[in-house]
């Protein structure tokens, strides 16, 4: 079976090696400086939201689900995510604390990837095989996120709830489906290929089979663009043809990160979040047959840029990059009052406080009874406050005139995990075990 | 007669498995042969009472007779399955034919079940009744003469677990009736027979404990719902309940689906 033959196996090492130098996804994690630039400055590091580029990515890149925190969040998002929603089937700490290290072993498994284990022909395999028989990084990310509901039903854990989790109200737009919201455990996958996050799904479901209960999951993509002169950056469009993400905070400026995305001792909570995040998670289709109807000026009103380069309304020749001068035009005349950037971002110093970090992704499922494409965003925005951060930006945007064109039937809230470590006795969740542990046990 | 014939056949060249582990396994085979025999009769037999009830337009006997006599089809489902023509005239549901409910090529036991509680009718159901009938007594005649195949029987054990995981979970197999934890009990005692028989072909007790566990897991589950002979409505099984149950079945499927290569079949 082994062998130095095998080139799959050398393109393999050859990408591991390539990851420990000039992987685009290392740089973006390493910066720390800056902080005195805007929030959403070009800075030349790798945007959250920014395009993956054609034949920039390859099976080697490898991001460490190592650290202070969980992978997939400030991490450059590549092609294609994933939200998986589960039910957990844990009736006591020992059973959550199990379920836990069973998914940090896989995600320390499937994120680096290697020879999958051959076993007896007269068995099952132990893998799909969708990757073949060596599994290659492929810039995979495996995110844990636990829901209200799971905290809810155990009086073991309840005490334990990050302060604002709670189950995703229903906003007024909603049209919420209960066949794909909440849920106890989510997982975020993401990878440069749609088959490596289906992969990585179908082998935890194989592994965790007694624990955890698919409930729903929604796949997205965002658009591979051809190389950008350096320097330049292209936020993905979605699918409403607007670029997407041009305002959003940098994620390589670790002490914005600290601010915005990552629960501290700032936030009051519970000493196990520490270094965790807070997922907005909204399943939000997109009316595109109606809104390619829509006259282009009236598009670009409702969005508040230029469809054709991402430009604010006030300087359309500009670039998305250019951030608009809403004092210079406070009866919005060039950016509607209600244009959704607008609404959505004020840029007030009030409204630095409401900053989320948005990943989402395209999604496309198929016709509806009517006969009209199902397709539309998985949003996905991370914050260290969830009422300061996305459910004040959506209380701003409700009744919104982008409401004609969308509607969010699904998602959830959940709250990632703070980091773990590759150390033999670390898993991701082992702070909230931890404390659960104090507070159970004898005097 | 035809079972000495069939249980040569096990032994027959060309076939893809081992010769070593098939003739070690003619014991268990035979047995698990004579206990499909036995739950055909009985379907037979019930089939009969269920389809008179239904050609003599007795609604209420129709009804309290469609579970117990799907019970022993459910036990022996993946033989039941070899012959998929019977299989699809026998147990297809509205969602396998292209106009559901109205297909003409709906038949068998859920179109029956439609009739009884969906319209609450026997009517236009006689020539149904016999085709089921008829389809009944085809299957046992064809069983009686088959050679099982080891592979189908000990892989049997995880067709019927990933049965009630991909299609009866859920409740859509007896969605008018909802009889379906009927359904559940036929097929956990279908798979837990296989077990039994093959047990000592097993050489891992700590696979044989976990799997024992998980069965009485999903037994004492079920067992939450017993009414009298048999289980109340699917649409009193508890979403907590449901879940124990679907995982308990997820687990049962993937370790069932290594017990064919454990008693060494590829």
């Amino acid at each position: 079976m082994a062998g130095g033959h095998d080139p799959t196996r050398r393109t393999l090492l050859r990408g591991f090696g390539a990851a420990a130098m000039v992987c685009p996804f290392a740089a973006g994690m390493a910066r720390a400086e800056g902080n005195a630039a805007p929030d959403n400055n070009a800075t030349g590091q790798p945007r959250v939201t920014q395009a993956p580029q054609a034949n920039e990515s390859s099976p080697g890149d490898y991001v460490s689900p190592y650290g202070a925190h969980q992978a997939g969040i400030v991490t450059p998002r590549p092609a294609h995510g994933m939200v998986a929603s589960f039910h957990v089937l844990a009736d006591t700490p020992a059973d959550l604390e199990r379920l836990l290290r069973r998914l940090g072993e896989r995600i320390a498994f499937l994120t680096r990837g290697g020879e999958v284990p051959q076993v007896d022909p007269g068995l099952p395999p132990a893998d799909s095989g969708l990757l073949g028989p060596v599994i290659r990084p492929d810039a995979l990310t495996i995110t844990v996120a636990l829901g209200a509901d799971l905290f809810d039903r155990h009086d073991w854990l309840s005490p334990h709830r990050p302060r604002q989790l709670v189950r995703m109200p229903k906003f007024p737009n909603d049209a919420p489906d209960a066949s794909i919201l909440h849920g106890d455990l989510a997982l975020q996958i993401c990878a440069n290929t749609q088959d490596a996050t289906i992969h990585a799904l179908r082998d935890i479901i194989k592994s965790v089979p007694d624990q955890l209960l698919l409930a729903w999951k929604q796949e997205g993509s965002v658009p591979v663009i051809p190389p950008r002169p350096a320097g330049e950056i292209e936020n993905a469009r979605n699918f409403l043809g607007f670029r997407d993400g041009s305002a959003n905070p940098d994620a390589s400026d670790a002490a914005q990160m600290d601010r915005i995305v990552w629960v501290g001792a700032a936030q009051g909570e519970p000493g196990w979040t520490h270094g965790g995040s807070y997922a907005a998670v909204r399943i939000i289709r997109n009316f595109v047959e109606r809104w390619d109807r829509t006259p282009l000026a009236e598009q670009e009103r409702i969005m508040g840029r230029v469809k054709s380069n991402g430009a604010p309304l006030d300087r359309r020749h500009a670039t998305e990059m250019d951030v608009p001068d809403y004092e210079a035009d406070p009866d919005g005349e060039a950016t509607a009052m209600d244009a959704h950037i607008r609404l959505a971002n004020p840029r007030t110093p009030d409204s630095r406080r409401n900053l989320i970090l948005r990943r989402p992704f395209n999604y496309s499922n198929g016709v509806t009874k009517s006969g009209q494409l199902d397709q539309g965003l998985l949003f996905i925005c991370w914050q260290a406050d969830l009422a300061q951060g996305f459910v004040a930006v959506q209380d701003r945007l409700n009744g919104e005139p982008l409401e004609e064109y969308i509607k969010p039937v699904g998602g959830g809230f959940f709250f990632a995990l703070p980091g773990f470590t590759d150390a033999p006795d670390d898993y991701p969740g082992r702070q909230l075990i931890g404390a659960i542990g104090r507070t159970t046990a004898p005097a | 007669m035809k079972t000495t014939l069939a249980l040569l056949g096990l032994m027959l060249p060309g076939a893809a498995f081992a010769q070593d582990a098939t003739l070690a396994l003619v014991g268990p085979m035979a047995e698990y042969k004579l206990y499909v025999a036995d739950e055909t009769q009985e379907l037979v037999k019930d089939t009969r009472a269920f389809t008179d009830a239904v050609k003599a337009g007795d609604v209420e006997t129709a009804k309290s007779l469609f579970a117990p006599t799907r019970l022993h089809y459910e036990k022996i489902e993946p033989v039941a399955e070899l012959f998929s023509d019977l299989d699809v005239s026998i147990d297809s549901r509205a969602d396998d034919h292209e106009a559901a409910e109205a297909d003409p090529g709906f038949t068998g036991f859920h179109r029956i079940e439609h009739a009884l509680w969906a319209t609450g009718s026997t009517e236009g159901m006689a020539p149904f009744a016999d085709k089921l009938m008829a389809d009944v007594e085809d299957l046992a005649a064809r069983i009686d003469g088959l050679t099982f195949p080891p592979q189908v029987v000990v892989g049997g054990a995880a067709v019927l677990m990933d049965e009630v995981a991909a299609t009866k979970i859920s409740g859509e197999e007896d969605r008018y009736s909802h009889t379906d934890l009927w359904d559940f009990r036929g097929n956990f005692d279908g798979a837990r027979k296989i077990v039994e028989l093959f047990r000592p072909h097993v050489k891992d007790d700590a696979f044989l404990a976990t799997i024992d566990a998980n069965f009485d897991k999903v037994d004492r589950t079920l067992e939450k719902y017993r009414e009298g002979e048999g289980y109340q409505s699917y649409e009193k099984l508890t979403d907590d309940d449901r879940r124990v149950l679907a995982a308990g079945v997820n687990t049962l499927a993937e370790d069932l689906s290594t017990l064919r290569g454990r008693v060494g079949l590829d």
